[in-house]
């Protein structure tokens, strides 16, 4: 018996052990782990619904939006004011992508974003479910982690909520078991995710979805983040 | 100089100067030394002759040649703004002449209101502004993102969506003054139908302004299971008093409540100012507030509800007592203190600084036009911004007895 309980906490202790991803992110990345998490929303708008459980491989992404100075490393020729250096980069979906694949990652999935900024617990905002006005970075004429109270997402990715709206991969398009019929669903528009603070407090929200024209932003700031595949 | 040349030369000249000058219908500015009473009668005539868009008031009037073959084109976003402010002042100046002619005009802005829903095909859904055409507009791409639809309920109308909190608050206010103290049996009904509608529909999209795609506008946020800044939580509360009071209808007055008693707007509409850090404080923000407590605060009589929307002005006074008079705005917001409270708060500064109201200037500007095969074309024009704001202070201000009509 005494035997018996050694090998079950051995064994208990290594497949925890080996269940866990044993490699470091790069630099200026967290990881996600593997696994199914809350996605959309009950009361949101109706492309938020229905709220599922998801699922999503384990990856890396970026700390923080790309901001002016590492874009422009990719694109010598983006230029931007001298005291912005290291405020999020407004780009079209096109630039991202191009800047994502020169620095071998990619842009994430609706899926990988939301997870990324709101865990696996279905809650409203990266922190948890209030909102304050400090916990945000007011639009793209603040830099990157400035918020005044500085929260993270449940993985470490700051300026989720806030800040400037974010790129995704994905075209809109319904959720699954999504029977509401919108003329915008399709191939036509990309998903951007995060909302910026000059809109309103809902539009922060890590669920809300917002399409907009991949290569017409015009008055909407629009950035990124990154991620890596983990082999 | 070719001598054929020179008279082809002076020809297009006075050609363009024509254009130009029947174009701009209205040129005569007053002078910064003219007593209120001219000044404001001066900005008027501009206003009316150079802003009006078949009853809309426009924000921003860019003159040919920028791309056009005609005036009243421009930033079109914020046209409620300036389209209620002459509708309030309007009413107030007919509640002080009782002429019909300004009654009429108060009418027909109130009737472009009207058009702005009836253009959109959707019973309640108001748009922000239109114009009458079959094809975009240059500044459409420029001026605005896309939220440009042709109408299909009035061919040959583009109409302007996403209507925001700031436009919801100018259509109440700017229509409720219209009801409460200048529309006639007549058009106290259709004030009273469009509000019905109008607010009727953001109730039924639980307390949200909502596009024609069904989505929440950018800035259409007063639902009680959505996080919203409280400043719209006083918006909600005073749309839903106003339209109770205009039409009469209980479900307004449930709704009122229910945000009052189930999710404590009351409370949350006090914290509407931000006062700290500094920086944040917005007199953009204070507009719509003001707007919003001059209704709510006179249309109330619950001591315990009007307690706390002092509370909320109290706040405001903070920052208000103190405020520079940079823009027409905020001298409003001191008229709208004295109003509310009868208190006298008239300094010597104060009434110098409404003395001193001025509209605008017209300024040339260079205008970066797209053209169809995708490049820009850069055009040097003429463009003008709006005197509303002066105008409905002045005519606010008389009737409250603030403003002497001598000054």
């Amino acid at each position: 018996m005494k035997i018996f309980y050694t090998v079950l906490i051995v064994l208990m202790g290594t497949s925890i052990i080996f269940s866990q991803d044993l490699r470091k992110p790069p630099e200026g990345m967290v990881l996600v782990a593997e696994g199914g998490f809350i996605m959309g929303s009950k009361y949101g708008d109706h492309d938020e619904q229905p709220q599922q459980i998801a699922y999503t491989k384990a990856f890396f992404i970026d700390k923080y939006e790309i901001s002016n100075t590492e874009f422009a490393k990719f694109d010598p020729n983006f230029e931007f004011p001298a005291s912005k250096k290291d405020n999020a980069a407004i780009v079209t979906w096109s630039q991202a992508d191009a800047y994502a694949k020169w620095a071998g990652k990619r842009l994430p999935t609706e899926k990988e974003w939301e997870k990324a900024a709101r865990g696996i617990d279905g809650r409203v905002f990266p922190w948890g479910n209030t909102y304050d006005n400090t916990y945000v970075v007011w639009d793209q004429k603040s830099t990157r982690g400035t918020s005044i109270a500085k929260p993270a997402s449940p993985y470490g990715c700051y300026d989720m909520a806030g800040g400037v709206w974010e790129w995704t991969a994905d075209w809109y398009k319904p959720y699954p078991g999504n029977n509401t019929p919108m003329e915008q669903y399709g191939e036509k528009y990309k998903v951007m995710r995060g909302g910026s603070n000059f809109n309103n407090h809902s539009f922060v929200r890590t669920s809300q979805r917002y399409y907009v024209l991949p290569e017409k932003i015009s008055n909407y700031p629009v950035g990124f983040r990154c991620v890596l595949d983990i082999e | 100089m070719d001598n054929k040349l020179r008279p082809c030369l002076l020809f297009l000249c006075f050609l363009f100067v024509a254009i130009q000058t029947r174009a701009q219908k209205v040129n005569k500015f007053p002078s910064k030394t003219d007593p209120l009473h001219k000044k404001v009668a001066q900005f008027d005539k501009l206003m009316l002759g150079n802003h009006w868009n078949e009853g809309a008031i426009m924000q921003h009037v860019i003159f040919p040649p920028a791309g056009l073959d005609r005036p009243i084109v421009g930033s079109q976003a914020d046209c409620l703004d300036p389209t209620s402010e002459m509708l309030a002042a309007y009413s107030h100046k007919y509640a002080l002449t009782k002429d019909e002619k300004d009654r009429d005009i108060a009418n027909q802005i109130f009737e472009a209101i009207l058009k702005l829903e009836k253009v959109t095909g959707v019973s309640g859904l108001v748009a922000r502004s239109f114009n009458q055409t079959d094809e975009p507009l240059w500044h459409e791409e420029v001026m605005w993102y896309h939220e440009w639809h042709q109408s299909t309920s009035m061919p040959g109308y583009r109409w302007l969506g996403d209507l925001s909190a700031d436009k919801f608050t100018s259509i109440f206010y700017g229509v409720g003054t219209f009801w409460e103290i200048c529309a006639d049996a007549e058009y106290k009904d259709k004030a009273a139908g469009l509000l019905d509608r109008f607010i009727g529909r953001v109730i039924d999209n639980n307390f949200k302004l909502t596009d024609l795609d069904g989505k929440m506008t950018l800035w259409g946020n007063f639902c009680p299971d959505l996080p919203h800044q409280s400043l719209n939580s006083l918006e909600m509360l005073a749309a839903l008093k106003v339209t109770h009071r205009i039409t009469g209808k209980e479900r307004f007055n449930a709704a009122y409540h229910m945000l009052i008693d189930r999710y404590q707007y009351d409370d949350h509409q006090i914290n509407s100012k931000i006062l700290f850090p500094k920086e944040w404080r917005n007199v953009g923000d204070d507009y719509h507030a003001a707007r919003s407590l001059y209704m709510l605060m006179r249309f109330e009589d619950d001591p315990k509800l009007l307690n706390k929307y002092r509370m909320n002005l109290n706040r405001h006074w903070y920052d208000w007592k103190d405020i520079e008079f940079t823009w027409e705005s905020t001298i409003w917001f001191v008229m709208v203190y004295q109003v509310l409270t009868g208190e006298d708060i008239m300094t010597e500064e104060r009434r110098q600084a409404i003395k001193d109201m001025w509209g605008f200037e017209r300024r040339m500007k260079e205008f970066n036009i797209p053209q169809k095969d995708g490049s820009f074309k850069k055009v040097k024009s003429e463009e003008e911004r709006t005197a509303a704001a002066m105008i409905r202070n002045y005519w606010f201000g008389r009737y409250y007895g603030i403003i002497d009509e001598k000054w």
